[in-house]
């Protein structure tokens, strides 16, 4: 070859330069200026989510994200459209506040629609009207979609009654329930100024980002910190369930309850995903054996660490295929997660995965909006500044014997939820997956006591 | 070697170079150095409109067989190398032309060239790959059928097209990829992955006389193969004669609506006003489809539009998912009350000038990366002229109220347009005993397998 291909030996230094200021209504702000960027991007997160939406209106918290920006006390729907839209401007929100991009030149315009909708929304009732038959529409939808039904099954087995296991756009008997001055109370009493964390990215001037942030968050409520209650989830026993639908293929979802995103391992099981089965193009194990060796798949992928929260994430290995294809499909994923718990990963496979981390992380924060969804989950989880630079020389620290471990503490083949969605039916599954067609007792036994209703 | 290219352009703060290769290559150097990233892009002009009903979806398939192993990068080596150089490859296939790109940090970029020499020069397709990757394709086809606004928007091209082959799902069909075999793709390959068929694009933080003196050193010596050109049937779809309807059924309660029309070709002056009406009609809450339909009457969840401009002839596309309860027949005259609006008056003043400022800031986030500013200059260059890529504004800005109304009139008429539905099954039943003696020129819903 004419060109030796070999990863940089040093670990690079990685860091969001910004700045972090605590505002006078008590909210968090966070600037990260970038000279040249063609785009700023605004996301302010309020800490709670879908766990204040209270019992039987599920979807409660969503939709006053979702209902922000569509009227304010000072604007009409209309009106924050016609100021937006013309300026590459665009704004969504969710149970977790507001985010937003525009033209780099015009961040104040999106700074002050941003504010005035996070604290000023009216949640008109013609919008609420609408917005909750659109919802109702697509929840319709989603009924009878195999994908959509998969995914959320998988959930429900897994997390059980939690708020986890659920959409967060709730369900159409809550959804229909929802009136304007639930959102109204709702926003008023969760959406305070203690909770919120907002950070800034674009071609900016620091010193004026914070004095426009003054200026539009003065009358912020302040609010008080979110009490927060220690979790409740199924223990991590095999489950199965099954959607039935006539179509080509069936959508098969392998896993359990994952980690936090603090958990000590996870240098160690990010490296194991990289590993298993994910990362770019097809050189981890799963994809290299069910779809390059097999062709079992167009998509598949196996991972524990992108889920990671504040609350526990997943680990999910999934696959789109045929039926006939779904036995091998479900043996290829255990096996494969057996093997990593058992044979420690060769030193090239593992050096393979680190030379991606180390190389990829700088290049991850192109745009604007990452870069904000960055500082805003460094706040939420207390990264020190030096956090990135931190995380990459813990993934050169890990040794294939650490990958094994903890794939061994982490991972239960045995102890999976396994969900088809597809042309499969739940005894069809059942006598492939070969998991008890009851839960276990130990299981019964502790659903009973966490049953928190 | 040095040489030192002159800026022809600048475009998001990067400084645009051109120069061609001794074997035909065309070389872009987009240089910018926002951050420490180059993206090389590679871009072959051959796409599903190369094909014919026995090779259909060859182009496709080839574009995942170019991970599969050449000469010097066995298979797997594609993806093993980027990853180990911390980078991102992927590829995708149109109907005009198949690229494939890299992201890598600026001081490894140089790998891309070194790979894409080899699989341009020397791509194995050996037969045991071919048959594992056949199974993949197939399961990816197969994704796409389970999908219900994929089958309709192929169901409604299929007839837009004539006998063009843009008429055919990139992808192709199952039984000519069953068909399909390794010497199909050979030709193939041979005839369209040649350095006077492609064109280099490499963007981002780099020192361009080094850049190009890299192209040279790796690319420089591939020599266009000896393959007559051979053109396939290409017949520019006629005018319609009629307006033609379609529908299909799916298991949901879902009642999806394709409306589409033949256009023109990237680059017309059409192309130019016609995403002046993709904005008008669907571009923001404000636009007049999504304020009549979704926020005023309900009557869709959703509605868009889509300029599809292609090197030979175009479609413009409209799509709307009807709201609960909505007669199909309702959704369709608002539709076309609007449409006639169009026609019939000129689009105000202030209206027509909030569109043009909603397409002059998205060219902001269409070069916010390396790998966006790589994609929007190649794909103009390899359709057409990367040239397009900077006039765009220039001929969106020219567009007269008049000129918008001309082109309504002339191509969103009924008469040209296919019109298809999606349908549940329930609605489709009972509707079916209803109208069981009338004729209408409905084709049968698509099958569920083959």
């Amino acid at each position: 070859m004419s060109l030796a291909f070999a990863p940089p030996r040093s670990v690079p230094d990685l860091a969001i330069p910004s700045e972090r200021h605590r505002l006078s209504c008590g909210a968090t702000l966070i600037i990260s200026p970038r000279a040249g960027a063609p785009v700023c991007a605004i996301q302010a997160h309020v800490r709670g989510g879908p766990a204040l939406d209270p019992v039987g209106r599920e979807g409660l918290a969503w939709l006053t994200g979702a209902l922000a920006e569509q009227g304010t006390r000072r604007r009409t729907e209309e009106q924050i459209a016609n100021l937006l839209e013309p300026a590459g401007g665009d704004i969504s929100g969710d149970s977790t506040g507001l985010a937003g991009t525009i033209v780099n030149g015009e961040w104040e315009l999106l700074a002050d629609l941003l504010c005035d909708s996070l604290i000023d929304a009216t949640y008109p009732a013609e919008q609420v009207r609408r917005q909750r038959t659109r919802v109702l529409d697509r929840l319709l939808l989603e009924r009878d979609d195999p994908r959509q039904q998969g995914g959320l099954r998988f959930r429900k087995l897994v997390y059980g009654d939690h708020w986890l296991g659920r959409p967060a756009y709730g369900n159409l008997a809550n959804m229909a329930r929802i009136r304007p001055e639930d959102l109204r109370a709702h926003r008023a009493t969760n959406w305070v100024a203690k909770r919120g964390v907002i950070s800034v990215c674009g071609d900016v001037d620091a010193a004026r980002v914070k004095r426009v942030f003054e200026r539009h968050l003065a009358r912020w409520k302040s609010g008080t910190m979110l009490a927060t209650t220690p979790p409740e989830f199924p223990p991590i026993a095999p489950r199965v369930d099954a959607f039935r639908a006539d179509r080509q293929q069936v959508h098969l979802y392998l896993g359990h309850l994952g980690i936090r995103r603090n958990d000590p391992d996870y240098a160690a099981l990010v490296l194991m995903d990289h590993v298993l089965g994910t990362g770019p193009g097809f050189a981890n194990r799963i994809s290299r054996r069910l779809r390059d060796e097999l062709g079992l798949a167009y998509t598949v992928h196996a991972a524990i660490h992108s889920s990671a929260g504040i609350l526990p994430g997943l680990f999910t290995a999934y696959i789109g295929t045929s039926p006939q294809h779904a036995r091998t499909a479900i043996e290829g994923f255990k096996e494969e997660i057996r093997r990593i718990q058992t044979e420690a990963p060769s030193v090239e496979e593992l050096e393979l995965a680190k030379a991606y981390l180390l190389g990829s992380f700088p290049m991850g924060f192109e745009r604007a909006s990452r870069r904000t969804g960055y500082l805003v989950a460094a706040e939420l989880h207390g990264f020190a500044p030096d956090h990135l630079t931190r995380l990459l020389h813990e993934f050169a620290a890990v040794t294939p014997e650490d990958v094994r471990r903890v794939a061994e503490r982490h991972l239960h083949p045995a102890a999976s939820c396994i969900v088809a969605a597809g042309p499969l039916t739940r005894e069809e599954l059942v006598a492939i997956a070969g998991v008890p067609t009851r839960p276990a007792p130990r299981e019964r036994a502790a659903r009973a006591s966490t049953a928190p209703r | 070697m040095s040489l030192e290219l002159p800026v022809l352009a600048q475009k998001a703060g990067a400084a645009i170079r051109e120069h061609t290769l001794a074997s035909g290559l065309r070389v872009l150097l987009v240089e910018r150095h926002l951050d420490p990233v180059v993206a090389v892009m590679l871009w072959y002009r051959v796409g599903s409109r190369d094909e014919d009903e026995r090779n259909a979806g060859v182009s496709h398939f080839l574009e995942h067989m170019m991970f599969k192993g050449a000469a010097h990068f066995g298979k797997g080596e594609v993806d093993r190398v980027t990853t180990l150089l911390g980078g991102s490859n992927n590829a995708f296939t149109t109907n005009d032309h198949t690229a494939y790109w890299f992201e890598l940090a600026s001081d490894r970029w140089e790998a891309a060239l070194v790979i894409e020499a080899d699989r341009m020069r020397s791509l194995l397709l050996d037969p045991a790959e071919f048959a594992a990757e056949k199974a993949v394709v197939l399961e990816e086809l197969s994704m796409g059928l389970d999908d219900p606004w994929r089958r309709l928007t192929e169901l409604a091209q299929e007839s837009v097209f004539g006998r063009h082959p843009y008429r055919r799902p990139i992808i192709g069909h199952a039984d000519a990829l069953e068909l399909l075999t390794v010497e199909d793709m050979r030709a193939h390959y041979v005839r369209h992955y040649r350095p006077d068929n492609s064109i280099l694009v490499v963007c981002g933080d780099f020192e361009p006389v080094r850049a190009l003196e890299l192209v040279e050193k790796h690319l420089g010596g591939i020599a266009p193969p000896r393959v007559a050109e051979v053109e396939p049937f290409r017949p520019l779809p006629t005018e319609p004669p009629g307006e033609k309807r379609l529908s299909m059924t799916w298991d949901d309660e879902g009642q999806r609506l394709c409306m589409v029309w033949p256009s023109g070709a990237v680059g017309s002056a059409e192309d130019w006003v016609l995403d002046l009406v993709t904005t008008i009609l669907t571009g923001g809450r404000l636009s007049r489809l999504h304020r009549r339909l979704v926020l005023e009457q309900g009557l869709a969840t959703t509605v868009s539009t889509q300029n599809d401009a292609r090197v030979d002839c175009g479609a413009f596309w409209l799509m709307a998912e009807g709201a609960q309860g909505v007669a199909p027949a309702k959704l369709e005259a608002a539709i076309d009350g609007e449409l006639a609006r169009l026609r019939d008056e000129l689009v105000p003043a202030k209206e027509l000038e909030r569109a043009k400022r909603i397409l002059a800031s998205g060219e902001a986030y269409e070069s916010e990366t390396v790998s966006d500013l790589a994609e929007e200059i190649g794909e103009f260059a390899i359709d057409a002229d990367w040239r397009m890529s900077l006039e765009t504004m220039t001929h969106i800005r020219a567009v007269t109220p008049t000129e918008l109304r001309e082109v309504a009139r002339r191509l969103l008429v009924p008469e040209r347009r296919v019109v298809a539905w999606s349908l549940p099954k329930s609605t489709a039943r009972a509707k079916a005993k209803v109208k069981a003696s009338k004729q209408t020129r409905r084709t049968s819903a698509v099958r569920k397998s083959r």
